[in-house]
């Protein structure tokens, strides 16, 4: 046990007074703390619906500088007044012909461009057709709205009166009694992105570190000195302990900043950031777990290579197996009550991004989280004394990658 | 401290590598582990260090089963292994805490052998950025820096140019002279036979000659004889004695300017220097030969091909 403590504090130092490390944790944790103060810096009102900034100058002239808008209406169905009270931040202006219009399009001077036909009949003239085209719907709101005062004139109606029983005000209170899945689901996704990023990124420095050991022979002197066990639990361990750290320090950046400047931001950004405590813990158990689970695994996979360069050989079915559990959870997260997300929550090779999801977005039975939780931790030593087993039959065999398989063979072999 | 490894057999999947080798080493007395490359040398120092298990055979220590972690073994593998991108003192400190020494001890110690490897400034510096031969001896100060009992060297001399190889016959002369139980394993076989008072010859998983190095150079020797004549080449000297003495000698080797020779049972070097004075050869040199450890250990696993030196 005292040399995994060893080989855990060696490997941990490494980590913790590595340029690249301690520079990207600082770089990041940084740009975490800074970026939630942006409002109080930079007007962005525009998006957070708070005026924290004065407008600039520049800011202003540039809203002066408005967009065009044409129409041609030879049938008198439309105002010019209605158009530009439902869009005053941009002008509608009639056009005298057809051709002014398409010439106004064509040299960027108007925006796009609408001939009324018939009162309930329109059409539409644009340059170039964006993804988001909100302009149309404006237009057809207004042709609306004349028509149903037209029809109220010619009928002696009262067009308050029509538009207020059909567009009758409702008063509504929500009380949430369990979650609230339409806000939790950002969170969750953010963070099932984060546990996957955590995941691949130090699974695949753990693979490369132990095809390192191997490639510069320093695990020829290593494995007569511990057991294969105290090398890869401590090297593992250590890693989830930096990737903890790194992955704490930004996120944690990230989520104070926010929450001191969340009023400035409106709420903005609470559908990904205003994350509960009880989210939080079981995003880090089961982000954790996951973690080692399949650190494990790569671990023992970099030993099966003594080339840096095929590293990536050796880990690609494991990759496959951590993306397709990424796909899965991540279509799986508005269906948290499915049979697909429920079977994948009691499997350790998913359960750390599925269960995390579900308990987050879902309802899960006590007895179901202490099942997974159970089956995780199994795994989660299966996976270590296994990978331990490879990593020592893999160490000291050079040459060619060794694939999975036959080293499962060997291992079988020599039992 | 006596070592014994007794008939080790070990297979790697189907195949049987070592089929019963059979040495032993004492404290204060080094041992020559010798072999061409894949004969199964470093296979036996693994068992030895239960990296591997035996599939069958023991080891023992002084008539008990040898448990490794017993014991402070320093190993200094063929294939050099250490963390390039690490500081030199870090390193040396973190192997001798696996080791089992305490960390104060582990820096005096590291920086001990550092000093007697005349390379103390170096403690601080990344090993990627030593040169070759100092970092054969950060790996040589690594293999010494928990002080052990057990020393296993494989090819320590490669890579040292010959300044820094006085230095580390030195260290290895004190370790023998300390008491410590030393296996050397080298291709080069004059640094062998500079350290070593007994030598195994593994060759192909069997062990193919044992003992100590001068009863078997006696006994290698006892029938060869050393032959030069004035006038004739090394060649043609060996091509007359083949044509004129084949009935009492065969040639062993052909050197530079003489030739060595093998007498046939059942015949003196008498009845020889009386056929060569009665001949019209003019004798220069006529002597008792003795063989060079690397004579030996060609004639016995030399057939199949040249051996390969690891400089």
């Amino acid at each position: 046990m005292s040399k995994f403590w060893i080989v855990l504090k060696y490997e941990l130092k490494e980590y913790l007074t590595n340029k690249g490390f301690v520079a990207l944790t600082l770089v990041f944790a940084i740009i975490g703390l800074l970026g939630p103060f942006a409002p109080r810096v930079f007007d962005l009102s525009d998006f957070t619906g708070v005026q924290v900034v004065e407008k600039s100058e520049e800011s202003s002239e540039k809203k002066e500088d408005k967009d065009v808008y044409l129409y041609i209406d030879s049938i008198g169905v439309i105002s010019e007044e209605l158009l530009n009270s439902l869009m005053p931040e941009d002008e509608w202006k009639p056009a005298a012909s057809m051709e002014e219009m398409k010439t106004a399009l064509e040299e960027r001077e108007a925006e796009a461009g609408f001939v009324v036909v018939s009162p309930t009949e329109y059409e539409h003239y644009m340059y170039n057709k964006g993804m988001m085209d909100h302009v149309a719907t404006v237009f057809e709101q207004a042709m609306k709205i004349s028509y149903r005062a037209n029809y109220c004139a010619q009928h002696g109606l009262d067009l308050e009166e029509v538009t207020e029983m059909f567009d009758v005000p409702l008063t509504s209170r929500e009380e949430i009694l369990n979650k609230d899945t339409s806000s939790n689901y950002w969170y969750c996704y953010f963070l099932v992105i984060i546990v996957f990023m955590l995941v691949v990124f130090y699974g695949q420095m753990i693979a490369v570190a132990v095809t390192n050991e191997k490639s510069n022979r320093a695990i020829e002197v290593l494995v007569t000195t511990t057991t294969p066990n105290s090398l890869l639990f401590g090297k593992v361990i250590s890693g989830a302990i930096a990737g903890l750290v790194q992955a704490g320090a930004i996120l944690g950046a990230v989520l104070i900043s926010y929450r001191i400047n969340s009023e400035v931001w409106g709420g903005a950004l609470d559908m990904f950031l205003k994350i509960p405590g009880d989210v939080l813990l079981t995003f880090v158990f089961f982000g954790m777990g996951g973690y080692l689970f399949f650190a494990f695994l790569f671990g023992a996979m970099g030993a099966l290579v003594s080339k840096t360069e095929d590293v990536s050989k050796s880990i690609g079915g494991l990759m496959m197996v951590i993306m397709v559990v990424y796909i899965f959870s991540l279509a799986q997260l508005t269906n948290v009550e499915g049979p697909i997300i429920k079977v994948l929550s009691f499997l350790p090779f998913s359960s750390y991004s599925t269960m995390f999801a579900r308990i987050a977005m879902g309802t899960v039975a006590a007895w179901e989280i202490a099942l997974s939780v159970i089956i995780l931790i199994a795994s989660i030593f299966g996976a270590g004394l296994l990978g331990a087993k490879i990593y020592r039959m893999g160490t000291l065999r050079y040459g060619n990658p060794i694939s999975l398989s036959t080293a499962l063979k060997d291992l079988k072999k020599s039992e | 401290m006596k070592l014994e490894v007794k008939n080790i057999h070990k297979n790697f999947g189907e195949k049987e590598v070592l089929h019963g080798v059979t040495f032993s080493v004492e404290s204060g007395k080094a041992l020559g582990l010798l072999g061409r490359n894949g004969a199964g040398k470093t296979t036996t120092i693994r068992i030895l260090m239960d990296v591997f298990h035996a599939n069958k055979g023991e080891v023992l220590m002084d008539g008990k089963p040898f448990v490794p972690s017993k014991y402070q073994i320093g190993y200094l593998p063929e294939e050099r292994g250490l963390y390039p991108k690490r500081t030199v003192i870090d390193q040396m400190i973190y192997l001798a805490r696996l080791r089992g020494i305490k960390a104060k001890q582990a820096r005096e110690n590291a920086r001990k052998w550092l000093k007697r490897l005349e390379i103390p400034e170096y403690e601080n510096r990344k090993l990627e950025t030593l040169s070759k031969g100092n970092q054969q001896k950060v790996q040589l100060a690594a293999t010494l820096v928990a002080d052990p009992d057990i020393v296993i060297l494989d090819e320590p001399f490669s890579g040292l140019d010959p300044v820094n190889s006085q230095i580390l016959k030195e260290v290895v002369n004190e370790l023998i002279a300390d008491g410590k139980l030393v296996i050397f394993s080298s291709h080069q076989m004059s640094y062998v036979e500079e350290f070593c008072e007994n030598i195994v010859i593994i060759h192909q998983g069997t062990v193919a000659l044992e003992g100590n190095l001068r009863d078997i150079k006696h006994e290698y020797g006892q029938n060869r004889l050393i032959l030069s004549a004035i006038g004739l080449t090394a060649n043609e000297l060996a091509e007359k004695l083949q044509k004129e003495f084949a009935d009492l000698v065969q040639i062993d080797k052909i050197q530079k300017d003489s030739v060595v020779l093998e007498l046939l049972s059942g015949h003196t070097r008498k009845e020889l220097l009386n056929a060569l004075a009665a001949s019209a050869l003019e004798v220069e040199l006529f002597g008792s030969y003795t063989p060079s450890l690397n004579d030996i250990f060609v004639a016995r696993v030399g057939e199949e091909g040249e051996v390969t030196d690891h400089e």
